[in-house]
């Protein structure tokens, strides 16, 4: 599948972010209004021991994606308390609409010692159009399980025939590539089932089958419909070395789907103004598919996480 | 008031030899009983490591059926690895409660990780035993019971029961830290999940207690049995912070209900303090009840929670 460059649409430096550090604007998910599309980021702050620190945002957007309206200029969501799942961050933040309200999916970060970090699924829900969230409940609505044991994170969901679906990714194991290296993750997208969107199934199948090798990390899925089926986009990359080492870094990828249930995986290539180097010469992650009326837009971070901003594709 | 006799210290880890992990601590009893001994599980703890941390393993004591105080055997292994690199029980199994289920023995235990901005959480987990209790395996790496929206800190201390044809998973579930002279203590309260299958869990969601002692006040090891027509709770409390003392650290408390839900709180009943001196004269912890051959048991803890082993109590009388 093949999406044609727009370029780079948004970069935190241009901005007056609530961030003192003002870099990052990652995982781009978005809400299309009338008037505008808000396309919900995270955004990284340091605190006190020069760690850092996610914080949703949001940008406006005209309905072309060609012109930035406003940033938010106050906090979306607190991050939890002492102990709480997301007390170290919230990254990412995946909206959908829920009658009225916005329902955002965020996924919450804690500090760990043997190994970085653990993750869970939490739920906070917006009465305003996504200007504030009041969370349900201080701890997650899908966090680890007997066999999806830590690392539960990015859920985006879809409601389809009155239930709702939620695509994620569970940690599989952690991993060292020599004795002295810090563990590195490995992690697959998963699916579960819900009656309210509150409580949650996995429902235990393999969504995405690797291509590159059993460790693969798949991360980031979106689901939208698309020409009589579904389409899924995600990235995927190396379990080490992938930070720094272009040819081990995330790139995207798709699938398709006539049930929700078995995917077929497939490439999707970006077309057209590969400057070089450009923002996302190096890396591609965290895509999100946005449809405003016939267009189907690809939202994605480039080099760097997303460090200095998202960009934007279009289906040809 | 209930009356127990107290038959005292019934095993001290101190005293098993030739068994690195097994220095000191034996926390937690649980029994599993046999024809002509009582299997006790408890958790325990090799020394600390060069940065005065430590871990948890579980193990088990037989103890003569006939005469509870005469210990049979000390288990040669922990009955259960700690969890992998990133798993919820990587540096600790414990508390663990175990219950029959057919052939095989079910097992559910906190597992401890360490964390940044608190010193460790804890997640429910489960696993089986298919050689009469003497060694469990994982049946998944994760847990069955982990944070959620109403239960956002620690998940730890099960006790398994079955009443009624279904399962219950009596446990205790953080609210909240509290930090005190520079350490974030957990601040807990008992909690209980029913089951039709054993895996998969429905949590009531509400506190099975209110607090006496203060809104700090830290409850755990809810143990219940079924007698006389009631349902019948022991379980430990103390406040939430600066408990390493004697004045402010665990005491076994009391409470009945007629339906597992509403449960009324009698402290004033529990009938077992601690002692003028001794290896329970500070703090009395973790009760655990055994009904055998026509008597009633509690298995407990003494100062520090079990560092020098866990004793026995014998009631005067049946639980009505």
């Amino acid at each position: 599948m093949e999406f044609q460059r727009v370029g780079k649409i948004f970069d935190p430096r241009d901005y007056p972010l609530l961030t003192e550090l003002r870099e990052y604007a990652q995982s781009p998910q978005a809400v299309v209004f009338d008037d505008r599309i808000r396309i919900f980021f995270t955004t990284r702050d340091r605190d006190g021991t020069g760690m850092f620190k996610s914080h949703p945002a949001y940008v406006d957007m005209t309905l072309d994606l060609q012109h930035v309206m406003r940033v938010s200029d106050k906090p979306l969501m607190k991050l939890g308390e002492r102990g709480c799942f997301d007390e170290h961050g919230i990254f990412p933040i995946s909206p959908v609409r829920v009658g009225k309200q916005i329902w955002a999916y965020t996924t919450g970060w804690t500090r760990r010692k043997a190994v970085a970090t653990d993750s869970g699924i939490g739920l906070a829900v917006s009465d305003d159009g996504g200007e504030t969230f009041i969370k349900y409940g201080q701890g997650p609505v899908l966090g680890p399980s007997l066999h999806e044991p830590f690392l539960v994170s990015d859920g985006f969901t879809l409601q389809h025939e009155g239930r709702f679906h939620m695509w994620y990714i569970y940690g599989k194991r952690w991993i060292r590539s020599d004795e002295d290296s810090p563990p590195d993750r490995v992690y697959k997208i998963a699916h579960a089932m819900s009656d309210d969107g509150r409580r949650w199934t996995p429902t235990g199948q393999t969504v995405i089958t690797d291509w590159l090798n059993i460790d693969e990390c798949q991360a980031l899925p979106a689901v939208v419909r698309h020409d009589g089926s579904w389409l899924m986009v995600f990235c995927y990359r190396h379990a080490t070395d992938f930070r720094i080492n272009p040819a081990r870094g995330y790139r995207l990828g798709c699938a398709t789907s006539h049930d929700l249930v078995t995917w077929v995986r497939s490439d999707l290539t970006l077309t057209g103004k590969d400057e070089l180097p450009g923002w996302d010469s190096e890396m591609q992650c965290y895509p999100h598919l946005v449809q405003v009326g016939e267009r189907l837009y690809l939202l994605y971070n480039g080099n760097e996480f997303g460090r200095f901003g998202f960009g934007l594709a279009q289906l040809l | 008031m209930f009356k127990w006799k107290k038959l005292g210290l019934i095993f001290k880890p101190q005293e098993v030899k030739d068994r690195h992990w097994l220095k000191e601590f034996a926390q937690a009893p649980a029994t599993l009983v046999f024809d002509d001994f009582v299997r006790v599980y408890f958790s325990c703890r090799p020394g600390p490591d060069k940065y005065g941390q430590y871990v948890s393993y579980t193990t088990y004591v037989d103890l003569e059926r006939s005469d509870l105080t005469k210990i049979r055997a000390v288990a040669q292994e922990p009955i259960l690895s700690l969890g992998g690199l990133g798993s919820f029980d990587e540096f600790g199994i414990y508390p663990f409660s175990v219950i029959r289920d057919g052939d095989v023995v079910r097992a559910y235990y906190g597992g401890w990780t360490r964390c940044e901005s608190t010193p460790y959480t804890v997640a429910i987990g489960t696993a089986v035993s298919h050689d009469d209790g003497r060694t469990f395996h994982r049946i998944g790496p994760g847990p069955i019971l982990s944070q959620s929206p109403s239960e956002a800190y620690v998940l730890s201390g099960p006790k398994i029961r079955r009443f009624n044809e279904r399962w219950q998973l009596f446990y205790v579930a953080g609210i909240r830290w509290s930090v005190h002279a520079g350490r974030a203590e957990s601040i807990y309260r008992l909690r209980m999940a029913e089951s039709s299958d054993g895996l998969n869990w429905e949590r009531t969601g509400v506190d099975l207690l209110d607090a006496r002692l203060e809104a700090d006040e830290c409850q755990a090891s809810p143990d219940v049995v079924f007698s006389g027509g009631r349902y019948h709770m022991f379980y430990c409390y103390k406040y939430g912070v600066d408990f390493r003392n004697s004045t402010r650290g665990y005491r076994i408390g009391y409470a009945y209900s007629d339906d597992l839900m509403r449960w009324s709180r009698h402290d004033e009943l529990a009938g077992i303090d601690v002692s003028t001196e001794g290896w329970d004269s500070e703090s009395i912890a973790y009760p655990h009840i055994l009904e055998l051959d026509g008597d009633t048991y509690m298995f407990y803890l003494g100062n520090q929670v079990g560092r020098e082993g866990f004793g026995l109590a014998r009631l005067e009388g049946t639980l009505v």
